[in-house]
């Protein structure tokens, strides 16, 4: 053991191991990989899409679909760019007369059977046959003879099937038996008859990860119902954001169009959720655009009934109040769907009137539903996206596992009690009647709200921007999809300039600011900023062990 | 020829005779089953004029690898390395326990097996030789590849399925025909190639397909 390292080392050394790094020659441009890279990434690096449908970075390939075929020197046929790795001066033309003629040749032998139904397709405006055939197929289509007709089929779930459009790339079955490793879809027949299909009747009910096959079908085959001809590809925004649905905090991105989050689609990030999402998350956001929002902020009037004012009033009215009572115990709920900067304004506010207690409730499922294939990946228990950072700001948990019970301290409190983020679901209209001042800052009113002296509204996650902390402590950005409904404010912003009046401190002017504050007063959310977050996120700078025992203090 | 008698197993009367070429009896060459009468038109012992085997029949809804079949069943699984790869040879025992494999029989299968009855389904539908519901005596299977196709498969296709008055994949009400369409039957120098049942017909023409037909009902009858 000890005679090998020091003896073999120099030696080794000219005899020059197995290199690292292959380089080879992309459409005359030099690039160097890893070894063991496919033609394929290589030329993703330097920006070459070289067209495909059967390969995805996330399943195996099988080289199936021929559309990937590029030129390489030397090699008598065409190679599939998907599964070829790269080698030493190696000369790879991708778009080559050879390339552009084979790919243009197998593009008509997928238009053979489809049914360029694009006007009425979800897929037109994202569909890679639509943007290949368009870039490099023929100008006309040759064929005469009849097209064979399949009809769709309901898969079951969220999950709609059009089997003329299909091009029989197999993402989806692989899917399902690679990723979800639930084998329940399959090749049925052979040759022109061949159709993705389930067990009969099975279809894909019970199934947890089964949205995914929607996003990874490159046509128009998979569609999600509820999707179904709501919107068209193009006249959609894209806004990277966190999902909210448990404490994964898988990134998403928000499609949105006429100010209505139109559906959710997961954004790549492989230290979180790889390509996927789970069709909880998925199937999530009907609640960012619900309509009865609280819009203006309200005060309770001497008659007991509430009156909008404008947020100079309101805060004014509310700050006075405050300085009155400063130094009375606080006593706070706050829902863990809180941003970081949210949670950490409220910490701040409550430190400003003299100290006391947070409690949030969240609701918890039995068990985590884990992604078999990529199992860093799963539905966590927790159903709120911010609990970690709830616990790391020193807050605690209280209630049952739906998130109902556990106030009954609140309730009676005679103090300051303040509300953030709409927790208060199973309490009822006498909730906070014994406050001597009762602060409600949610989206929504309700039953429980009616005592509150003053009703601040405020943004959901979808309206502003801002960070949440995922169950392993990792810091992820989102950012506003919607316009704000009325005078709602993010409620950093808002807490933030009551702590300013209240200690002096400089209010923050953006979510930054409020996140900086926030790194700078609580060391477990230390060492980031919004710049080194990027859109992917990262754990905070400190060792594991300083982030768990910031949690167990807490 | 006598009629088909109820109960009485049905004795194939595809035998041509012995035409000197080779030195085999009817019994060795047809089987004890199988030996019926001479048919009147001759032919050839080695299968060029021969009449087809008849399917035997075969009770579908028979209960799967019980007693007998049990034991081939755990005989194929030592065959293989992994339970997956038992997969074709334990379909087509169930083939021949039940004549077809239906749903209810891949759902079993997979279970046996440990696969997913979806990729059970995968597999059967592929193969064009497990049949996927009760066939006829006659299982007609037109190639329509791209060789047979090019000399008209679908026109033979097509005629088959007027002069047996069936639909693609049905059985005729008489019991007799199921016409398929089968993928390369590795005939393609005689197109079009049509296999009925153990037996090829090579080089048909839509001419052929009445005579064909009427022979093998004539038989069946």
């Amino acid at each position: 053991m000890s005679t090998t390292p020091p003896t073999s080392a120099p030696t080794a050394a000219p005899s020059a191991p197995a290199p690292a790094t292959v380089t080879l020659t992309i459409d005359g441009q030099t690039v160097t990989v890893p070894k063991g890279t496919t033609i394929l990434e290589a030329a993703k690096t330097i920006g070459t899409k070289v067209p495909h449908y059967c390969y995805h970075p996330g399943l195996s390939s099988p080289a199936m679909c021929r559309l990937c075929l590029v030129e390489v020197e030397g090699a008598p046929k065409p190679q599939p760019g998907c599964v070829t790795t790269v080698a030493d001066n190696q000369v790879v033309r991708t778009v080559s007369d050879k390339a552009l003629g084979n790919r243009q040749g197998v593009l008509e032998f997928y238009l053979v059977n489809h049914p360029l139904d694009c006007p009425i397709c979800d897929m037109s405006g994202e569909c890679d046959l639509q943007n290949y055939v368009h870039a490099e197929g023929r100008e006309h289509g040759r064929g005469v003879e009849p097209k064979r007709v399949f009809g769709r089929d309901d898969f079951g779930g969220d999950v709609l099937f059009y089997g003329d459009r299909c091009v029989m790339c197999t993402r989806c079955v692989r899917f399902m038996s690679e990723v979800e490793k639930d084998e329940r879809l399959t090749v049925v027949e052979r040759g022109n008859r061949s159709v993705i299909d389930t067990f009969f009747d099975e279809g894909l009910d019970g199934t947890h990860w089964s949205g995914n096959i929607v996003d990874i079908c490159p046509v128009g085959a998979l569609v999600s119902k509820a999707f179904l001809h709501k919107a068209r590809a193009w006249d959609l925004e894209h806004t990277p954001s966190v999902c909210a649905s448990c404490s994964q905090g898988c990134n998403v991105e928000l499609h949105t169009r006429d100010n209505v989050v139109q559906r959710v689609k997961p954004r790549e990030n492989l230290d979180v959720n790889g390509w996927w999402m789970c069709d909880y998350g998925r199937a999530d956001y009907e609640w960012m655009n619900e309509g009865d929002r609280i819009e203006a902020p309200l005060v309770r009037q001497a008659d007991g009934s509430s009156k909008a004012v404008a947020w100079k009033e309101a805060l004014g009215g509310l700050l006075a109040r405050a300085k009155e009572l400063q130094g009375r115990p606080v006593k706070a709920v706050v829902s863990a769907r809180a941003s970081n900067e949210d949670l950490g304004a409220l910490a701040e506010l409550v430190g400003a009137l003299g100290g006391g207690e947070i409690v949030y409730r969240s609701p918890r499922s039995a068990e985590e539903i884990v992604l078999q294939g990529f199992p860093t990946l799963a539905r966590r228990k927790d159903l709120a996206p911010n609990v970690k950072g709830a616990e790391l700001l020193g807050m605690h948990r209280v209630g049952a596992d739906d998130a109902t019970g556990g106030l009954d301290k609140v309730r009676a409190h005679d103090g300051i009690v303040v509300v953030l983020g709409d927790a208060l679901a199973d309490q009822d209209e006498r909730f906070g009647a014994s406050a001597a001042l009762y602060v409600y800052v949610g989206t929504q009113l309700p039953v429980a709200a009616r005592a509150a002296h003053v009703v601040l509204p405020v943004t959901t996650h979808a309206e502003q921007e801002g960070t949440f902390t995922n169950h392993a402590g990792r810091v992820q950005r989102f950012w506003p999809a919607l316009t704000a409904p009325g005078m709602a404010r993010p409620a950093w912003l808002v807490l933030g300039a009551l702590v300013g009046e209240l200690s002096g401190e400089a209010v923050p002017r953006t979510a930054a600011d409020a996140y900086a504050a926030l790194a700078e007063a609580v060391p477990a959310f230390g060492g980031l900023a919004y710049p080194k977050l990027g859109a992917r996120g990262a754990l905070p700078m400190i060792s594991g062990a300083a982030v768990s025992s910031g949690a167990k203090g807490a | 020829m006598s009629g088909r008698s109820k109960g009485a197993p049905f004795k194939n009367p595809g035998w041509a005779g012995n035409t000197g070429e080779f030195d085999l009896s009817e019994a060795q060459v047809r089987g004890d089953d199988f030996v019926g009468e001479r048919p009147k038109h001759g032919g050839h012992a080695s299968g060029a004029g021969t009449l087809p085997y008849m399917l035997a029949d075969k009770e579908p809804e028979a209960r799967l690898f019980e007693g007998e079949y049990q034991q081939r069943f755990e005989k194929i699984l030592t065959r293989y390395p992994t339970k997956r790869a038992a997969l074709l040879p334990t379909l087509g025992l169930a083939q021949e326990i039940r004549g077809h494999v239906n749903p209810e029989t891949m759902d079993r299968v997979a279970e046996l097996l440990e696969l997913s009855p979806a990729y059970v389904r995968g597999v059967t539908t592929f193969y064009t030789m497990y049949n996927k519901a009760p066939v006829g005596r006659y299982l007609v299977q037109v190639c329509t590849n791209i060789s047979c196709n090019l000399c008209g498969a679908d026109e033979v296709l097509a005629t088959f399925l007027r002069y047996t008055d069936t639909e693609l994949g049905e059985t005729s009400e008489d019991g007799n025909f199921t016409v398929i369409e089968a993928e390369c039957l590795a005939a393609c120098g005689f197109p079009t190639c049509v296999q009925i049942n153990s037996r090829y017909y090579e080089n048909v023409t839509p001419a052929d397909v009445q005579k064909i037909v009427e022979q093998l009902k004539k038989v069946g009858d």
